[in-house]
């Protein structure tokens, strides 16, 4: 799984969120290192409902604009719970080499 | 917002290379997002971006594009020799007119017909460079 779509799903983990607000929400989970552009994000978006990890929450019209919020469905849930324990898995072990006395104690 | 504003026209008009399918699906809503995160006063897309839209969008359009059917390869196969018949004897043709001297104006509609015969027929028996549908990983 790529970065984006990991972080992606996991702005999604703690509610439905419009294009925007998953923009700012990734910036912020990542400490503004990933900036999504709208192409990135919608190719992604798109391809996710298609793996029917994501689906159309509801839609809103703000100032005469559209916003569609995405959740993320079980599938997506399971997904994300997936490759987040085996990045935790990798960090802890790369944690606990560098520094065997602290790595497994903190985490 | 009354009217589009110059932003938003180049918005549309980068958008406006996306598949149809994808832009009735998500064309408003990126606009929006295009829109919210345009700062004030910015009357054109900036590069980074327009460059993204670009690469997604040319992105998209490789991954809707459809491989042929079974049926399209057959017939397909079976046309090629009449294709490179037809191919031959455009170029036939060609070299007989010029032979006679009466070439001209005519070389320039036979060779590029005899080439788009041979063209299409190579083309067509062309094993897929690419398999849409099921997502990767």
């Amino acid at each position: 799984m790529q970065e984006a779509t990991f972080l992606i799903l996991t702005a999604l983990a703690g509610g439905s969120q419009h294009g925007y607000g998953i923009i700012s929400d990734v910036e912020q989970i990542s400490k503004r290192r990933v900036k999504l552009r709208a192409g990135t994000l919608y190719t992604a978006l798109d391809r996710l409902r298609e793996e029917k990890l994501i689906a159309v929450d509801r839609e809103e019209v703000v100032d005469s604009r559209l916003r569609r919020y995405y959740r993320l469905t079980p599938t997506g849930e399971e997904r994300l719970a997936e490759e987040a324990a085996r990045l935790h898995a990798n960090a802890r072990v790369a944690m606990f080499r560098l520094d065997p006395s602290e790595g497994m104690a903190s985490t | 917002m009354t009217e589009p504003s110059r932003l938003e026209r180049r918005y549309r008009s980068l958008l406006a290379l996306y598949p149809k399918a994808f832009r009735r699906e998500h064309e408003q809503e990126m606009l929006s997002v295009l829109m919210a995160t345009a700062s004030e006063g910015q009357n054109r897309p900036r590069l980074a971006e327009s460059a993204d839209l670009v690469r997604s969008a040319l992105l998209m359009r490789v991954r809707q594009a459809r491989v042929p059917v079974a049926w399209e390869y057959s017939h397909a196969r079976l046309m090629l020799p009449v294709r490179i018949v037809t191919g031959v004897w455009l170029v036939f043709l060609t070299a007989v007119l010029y032979g006679y001297g009466r070439g001209g104006w005519w070389g320039v509609l036979l060779v590029p017909a005899a080439t788009l015969h041979f063209y299409i027929a190579y083309r067509l028996i062309r094993p897929p460079d690419r398999v849409a549908g099921p997502p990767r990983r």
